[in-house]
C-alpha cells in the first residue's frame, strides 16, 4: 500500500478569492508544492482559518493549477459555514492544505472520452480534460446547472482545443433545456465515446454510470463523502464498492463505477 | 531539543521514551502519517482496534462535526488480527517505537483469541483491551460499562499475557472509578481513558440523525474536561498508571493531563487536523518543563495543587 506521491501540510497564501456565480466562488492559492505535483482529480484537505469552534479540515478538489506561477484553484459552492467563512478570505490569508490527495481519474488506453460534471462536480473534471486536450484525445463536455449563471466553468472548458462543450440547465436559460443526463445519455448512445468520467451529485453519477456501463463503455466517477484526517487513516469516508469498503481520500475519489455499490 | 529534560516513562510495564501516544482509530498504525513526521518519534503508537477476523463497521455517514469536535461511528472497522500482523506490525517493526494494540472482540473469547494470536506474533510491546468503543453491538461499551463483566475480560487477557496490559475506559458510566478498580482487580497493569462520549448529531432542516447509526462517539476539545475530571478521579481510585486522552491538541493540554494524574497522554482527534499534532505536543511538552525548570517530566504526574 506504497504510495507513489508524498503527501504535504502546505501554507497556501490566497491570492485572489472572487464570487463567479450564485454562491460560487474561486479561491487562488499560491502553494508552490501542491501546485507543481497536483495530478487531475485529487484534492487538498484544507484548513480554513477563522473557522471557531469547527475544528475539522475541509476536503476540496483542485480546479486548475499554474505549476509555473506556483498556484492552484478551487472553485467551491457555499454549503454551509465552512465555505462561509472562506468567502470572506482576503489576498494574504494563509491557510494550511494537506495534498495533494487521492487517486485521480485514469486516462484511457483508446477511444474518445465523455466527461459530465454536473455543478461544482465539473471542477475536477478540468484538469482531466485539459490532460486529455493535450494528448490530442476526442473529448466531449457535458456540464450541467441550475441556471446559466451558475455554468460557470463553460468558458474554461470552451478555450480546450478540440473539446466539443454541451451546456445544459435546469431552468431552460441556456443551452440544452433539462439536467445533463440527457445530452449525457445521446452522447453515450453515439457510441464514439467508449470512455465515460462524472463527478457530480450523487443521483446524477449514479444515473450516468448505469448508463455507461449499459452501454459496455468504462466509467469512473468521483465519490465524496464526509472526511475527517483526509489522508487514510480513520476510516470516516469509506464508500461501498464489490471489493468490500474502501476510503474515498487515498482509495478514491476517483473508482471505477462498475466497483461502486450505489 | 533540550536534553536535561528526561522525558521517559514507565506505563505499567512498558518504557516509552516520552510520554505521548496515539489514541487509537486515530492514526491507523501510522503509516499514513509517516510523509508528515518520524513516527519514531513517539512515546508509542497505539494501533486502530482489531479484531480476530475484522469487521466491516458501520454504514455512512460516520461522521458529523460538531461545536469543538466531532462524532464518529466507525464501528471497529478492521482486516482482522492476522492482516495487522502482516502489514501494519510488519510496517512498525522497522520503526525504533513500542506499539501498544488495540484489542476488540464481540466476546470475552475474542478478546482472548486476538491476544493469543498477537502474542504468537510476539512483536507486539502492550495491549490496550478496548472495553469502551460505544459504536459497536456487542462487545466494546456493552462490556466495559459492567464492573463485573470488565474484570472477567481482563482477568481472560491477563492469562494470556505477561506484557502490560491496558484497559481502555468508557467515560459513559456513573463512576468510572469503580470500572477502574475492575480493571485493576482483573489484573490490568494500567488504565486508559476516556474513550468517546456517546453522542447524537441531528439535522434539524431534513429531521434526520446525522449518522447513519443515529448515534455515536464525541471526541475532540469539548471532552477535555470530562476527561480531566475522569483522569483526576481513576488516578486517585487506583494504583496503577493512566494513561489519558481526550481532546489533547497542545502540550499544554498534555501537562494538564499529567498534572490530573496521567503518566502517559494519547492524542487523537488533533491527529485530523495537523497530521503533525503529536510531535508538536511532545515538543510542547518539552519546551513546558523547560520553561518551568523541571527536570524530569515524571514530576509533573499527579502535581495537580488543590
Amino acid at each position: 500500500m506504497s504510495r507513489a506521491q508524498s503527501l504535504i501540510d502546505e501554507a497556501c497564501t490566497v491570492k485572489g478569492n472572487v464570487q463567479v456565480g450564485p454562491g460560487l466562488y474561486i479561491v487562488t492559492l499560491c502553494a508552490p508544492g501542491i501546485a507543481r505535483t497536483v495530478q487531475p482529480g485529487q484534492f487538498v484537505h484544507m484548513l480554513v482559518p477563522g473557522m471557531e469552534a469547527h475544528v475539522l479540515r475541509r476536503p476540496f478538489s483542485v480546479y486548475q493549477a499554474d505549476a509555473a506561477a506556483g498556484t492552484f484553484d478551487v472553485l467551491y459552492q457555499v454549503v454551509g459555514f465552512g465555505t462561509d467563512v472562506m468567502t470572506r478570505l482576503e489576498p494574504g490569508a494563509v491557510m494550511q492544505a494537506i495534498g495533494p490527495i487521492g487517486t485521480g481519474w485514469q486516462v484511457p488506453e483508446e477511444g474518445g472520452v465523455l466527461l459530465v460534471g454536473g455543478g461544482v462536480g465539473a471542477a475536477p473534471l478540468f484538469m482531466f480534460a485539459q490532460q486529455l486536450a493535450a494528448a490530442g484525445r476526442d473529448v466531449k463536455v457535458v456540464l450541467g446547472a441550475q441556471t446559466k449563471d451558475a455554468l460557470v466553468t463553460y468558458d474554461d472548458y470552451c478555450a480546450l482545443e478540440g473539446a466539443s462543450v454541451v451546456p445544459a440547465t435546469d431552468d431552460g436559460s441556456f443551452g440544452h433545456a433539462g439536467f445533463c443526463t440527457a445530452p449525457a445519455q445521446e452522447a453515450i448512445e453515439s457510441g464514439s465515446y467508449p470512455n465515460v468520467a462524472v463527478c457530480g451529485p450523487e443521483p446524477l453519477m449514479k444515473i450516468v454510470s448505469r448508463l455507461a456501463l449499459d452501454a459496455q463503455c468504462s466509467c469512473q466517477v468521483s465519490l465524496e463523502r464526509r472526511m475527517a484526517c483526509g489522508i487514510g487513516a480513520c476510516l470516516s469516508c469509506v464508500v461501498d464498492t464489490v471489493e468490500g469498503k474502501k476510503r474515498a481520500c487515498v482509495d478514491g475519489p476517483v473508482f471505477d463505477a462498475s466497483l461502486v455499490v450505489w | 531539543m533540550d536534553a536535561s529534560v528526561n522525558m521517559a516513562v514507565n506505563l505499567g510495564g512498558l518504557e516509552m521514551k516520552n510520554p505521548v501516544t496515539t489514541a487509537s482509530g486515530t492514526f491507523a498504525a501510522g503509516r499514513e502519517y509517516d510523509d508528515f513526521f518520524d513516527v519514531s518519534l513517539l512515546g508509542a503508537v497505539t494501533t486502530k482496534g482489531v479484531s480476530l477476523d475484522g469487521w466491516q463497521g458501520n454504514d455512512s455517514p460516520r461522521i458529523a462535526e460538531t461545536p469543538a469536535g466531532m462524532l464518529n461511528s466507525i464501528g471497529l472497522q478492521n482486516p482482522g488480527v492476522k492482516a495487522l500482523c502482516e502489514g501494519d506490525l510488519t510496517w512498525l517493526a522497522t520503526k525504533d517505537v513500542p506499539v501498544i494494540v488495540n484489542v476488540s472482540g464481540h466476546s470475552f473469547e475474542e478478546y482472548a483469541a486476538v491476544i493469543e494470536a498477537l502474542e504468537a506474533d510476539g512483536r507486539a510491546d502492550a495491549y490496550e483491551v478496548n472495553v469502551s468503543c460505544p459504536n459497536v453491538d456487542a462487545g466494546g461499551m456493552t462490556i466495559g460499562t459492567d464492573p463485573a463483566s470488565v474484570e472477567s475480560v481482563v482477568s481472560l487477557c491477563r492469562s494470556k499475557t505477561r506484557k502490560p496490559l491496558i484497559v481502555k475506559l468508557s467515560p459513559n458510566v456513573t463512576d468510572v472509578a469503580e470500572i477502574a478498580r475492575a480493571a485493576v482487580a482483573g489484573g490490568a497493569d494500567a488504565v486508559s481513558l476516556i474513550n468517546t462520549l456517546l453522542g447524537m448529531a441531528i439535522d434539524a432542516r431534513t429531521r434526520t440523525p446525522k449518522l447513519a447509526r443515529v448515534v455515536g462517539g464525541l471526541s475532540g476539545p469539548a471532552v477535555k474536561p470530562v476527561a480531566l475530571r475522569m483522569v483526576w478521579q481513576v488516578s486517585q481510585a487506583v494504583d496503577v498508571p493512566v494513561l489519558g486522552m481526550g481532546g489533547i491538541c497542545t502540550g499544554e493540554d498534555a501537562v494538564e493531563f499529567m498534572l490530573a494524574g496521567a503518566t502517559a497522554v494519547a492524542v487523537g482527534t488533533a491527529n485530523f487536523v495537523n497530521p503533525c499534532s503529536c510531535a508538536q505536543v511532545i515538543e510542547g511538552i518539552r519546551a513546558y518543563c523547560v520553561e518551568q525548570g523541571v527536570s524530569d517530566v515524571n514530576e509533573l504526574v499527579g502535581g495537580l495543587k488543590c
